[in-house]
């Protein structure tokens, strides 16, 4: 028995070293760039306009925080990504969870057929539909440079209605009947009953379309073109100026960006845990 | 309280590949006011549609459902006077009971101190005030089943639904709830219409009981006339726990044969079952109108005997359980614990043929005799 197991135990320890080596590379690669860009930004412009800021900084200094606000519109590029977050994280929990209500839990007629079809869109690259789009916000409907414009596409995600559409599976059809029983309306079903409860699914979703909206690069840099309708995102990438560019400002600008991420993840993490998991196991 | 009647009511449902299922196959029947009604049948019978279809949450194929003197076929149930009890509950988790309990009440725009009055009554009647304010989680299985029956009591429906509403309980809590819906009945005097698949349950709570199968009721009864007159083979084997026996027989020479025996009948039942001489039919025994010969009070002289082979025995407790073989079917008798019985013993069994019923092989009718 002893002669069996060790070799067991042995290989089991092998695999559990390579396992934790190859984590800690992971994780040394992930942290790396942030601590550069932590570093880059509290060290003064000198030393880091060669882009080569010192591993471990000699003095630290806030000149570029001091810069990157004097410099630019900071304040409304972080009001903007602030406000387009906030508004597409409420429309997308919104208009997700009563679709993914009505996918699980209603019966219309096409209602299979309709789900499908809206799923088909998910394999549809983004890159194929920006022309169109942007022809259609630019040129039919004359919203260059306004929030609408940035806000409006994404309003509802079909990624959000299909995971509510799962979430929403894996509560109990009795209650909806209890309710109808109870004399309640299907808007107040969704309202009292449903929504209470899928509010785990529903926070998951809104922290989810947040940093993804925060985080959205693409589709503000195209649709705006003045400095005060950019987002924070969009601002660093045209934070370059026409002599040299201040890198120590700029990551500056990188770590506020990230930062309410991170103050985000940290706070949240155990929906972002759940988030991946939902799905999973019922639905 | 009002009556419930369906008029030649069919539900079919259609499946992915959109072949039809009849879930409910012209069903027609009176529920009169105040009476408790017991729906029971095997899984997939049409017991739980039926009840659906009055509650509105299901649609009728065709025909008419009415509570009262009104048709409700295209009411939504919020519009149909009902209440109804769920198999796992269906409590508003994220709600207080006291919530739970008004929850109907208040989107039916009801007055607050009309509310109050209500939920206190039923918690009253419902002995469970102290947990009003405690979420539903925090209750066990049958102070939940309690808080299920609250919200239907404080509507003050019509008629009470009640979908398999025990199925989630211990067997001595059932028992408990069992009585607690009895005496519920008859302090609401309500009508009340119950769902389940326990033929125990639906004899002892059902003044009348709907036996369905396959979407088609059977028969419609009290409990003794359904235990007593079962219509067809169906209901004898449903209702009658263990079921009856049914053994392959034969009319020759003014006797009933059975494979290893035969039995005289009175001249009255013979003239009955003439039409069946040189025929084949199913005798129907219940076990417990089989006897050990040692032991059956008022039958010791009865003519009717068979030897047998006992195969099995089951001790009970307050009865014994026999198992043998007659005409290739396996027959069960209950006998008096002190019935001498043990495997491989061969015994004469006494038949009590007054109890005896025969059923047409081929409709599986029972014939009145």
């Amino acid at each position: 028995m002893q002669s069996q197991s060790q070799p067991q135990t042995q290989s089991r320890k092998l695999m559990l070293t390579i396992a934790g080596i190859l984590l800690l590379l992971w994780t040394i690669l992930t942290i790396v760039p942030l601590y550069w860009m932590l570093v880059g930004s509290l060290q003064d412009s000198a030393a880091s306009a060669s882009f080569r800021p010192a591993m471990i900084p000699e003095a630290l200094s806030l000149a570029p925080y001091e810069r990157f606000f004097a410099k630019t519109a900071a304040w409304r590029w972080l009001f903007n990504s602030l406000l387009v977050s906030s508004v597409l994280t409420v429309t997308n929990v919104f208009f997700a969870s009563l679709a993914g209500y009505a996918f699980a839990k209603l019966k219309f007629p096409g209602s299979n057929a309709i789900f499908w079809i809206l799923l088909s869109t998910m394999m549809i690259p983004a890159q194929v539909t920006l022309i169109p789009l942007y022809i259609l916000m630019v040129n039919t409907l004359q919203l260059q440079d306004t929030y609408t414009a940035i806000i409006l596409p994404t309003a509802v995600s079909v990624g959000n209605i299909f995971l509510m559409k799962q979430y929403m599976s894996s509560l109990p059809t009795s209650l909806i009947h209890a309710a109808r029983i109870d004399a309640c309306g299907e808007f107040r079903i969704f309202w009292r009953v449903i929504l209470p409860l899928a509010k785990p699914g529903l926070a998951v979703l809104a922290i989810f379309t947040f940093v993804a909206s925060w985080n959205e690069f693409f589709w503000p840099f195209l649709i705006t073109s003045s400095t005060d309708m950019r987002t924070i995102q969009v601002g660093l990438a045209s934070f370059v100026f026409a002599e040299s560019t201040d890198f120590g400002a700029m990551m500056a600008g990188a770590t506020i960006g990230a930062l309410p991420m991170m103050i985000l993840f940290f706070s949240l993490q155990r929906y972002f845990l759940q988030g991946i998991t939902i799905g999973a196991v019922k639905g | 309280m009002a009556r419930v009647e369906f008029r030649n009511v069919r539900k079919e449902f259609q499946d992915h590949s959109k072949e039809s299922f009849t879930a409910v196959a012209g069903s027609d029947f009176v529920i009169n006011d105040k009476e408790f009604v017991v729906f029971v049948g095997p899984s997939g019978c049409g017991k739980t549609t039926s009840l659906r279809m009055i509650a509105g949450l299901e649609h009728q194929t065709s025909g008419d459902i009415l509570i009262g003197d009104r048709v409700v076929n295209n009411l939504h149930p919020k519009d149909r006077d009902i209440a109804m009890v769920f198999q796992d509950y269906a409590l508003y988790p994220h709600m207080t009971i006291r919530d739970n309990l008004s929850f109907g009440l208040k989107n039916l725009k009801k007055p607050k101190a009309y509310i109050d009055q209500k939920v206190k009554e039923a918690a009253a009647i419902l002995d469970m005030e102290p947990m009003l304010g405690r979420k539903p989680r925090e209750l066990s299985g049958g102070q939940r089943q309690r808080v299920a029956l609250g919200r239907a009591i404080v509507r003050d429906p019509q008629v009470f639904l009640f979908d398999e509403p025990l199925s989630n309980l211990d067997a001595k809590l059932r028992v408990q709830m069992r009585v607690e819906l009895s005496e519920l009945h008859k302090r609401l005097g309500a009508t009340i219409v119950y769902v389940t698949h326990d033929q125990v349950e639906a004899m002892t709570l059902g003044e009348r009981i709907v036996v369905m199968n396959r979407g088609i009721i059977q028969q419609i009864a009290n409990p003794t006339e359904l235990y007593a007159k079962p219509r067809n083979m169906f209901v004898a084997g449903f209702i009658g726990s263990p079921p009856m026996n049914f053994i392959d027989a034969s009319i020759e020479g003014g006797r009933v044969v059975v494979e290893g025996g035969s039995f005289e009948l009175p001249a009255a039942k013979l003239d009955a079952l003439s039409p069946y001489a040189g025929r084949k039919l199913i005798l129907g025994i219940r076990p417990e109108d089989i006897h050990g010969e040692d032991y059956a009070p008022g039958l010791e002289t009865s003519p009717h005997r068979m030897n047998t082979h006992i195969q099995v025995v089951e001790h009970l407790g307050s009865e014994n359980l026999l198992y043998f073989h007659i005409g290739g079917r396996l027959v069960t008798a209950k006998v008096h614990p002190e019935t001498k019985a043990y495997p491989g013993l061969e015994k004469p069994f006494i038949f009590d043929m007054r109890k005896a019923h025969f059923f047409d092989p081929d409709s599986e009718q029972r014939i009145e005799i």
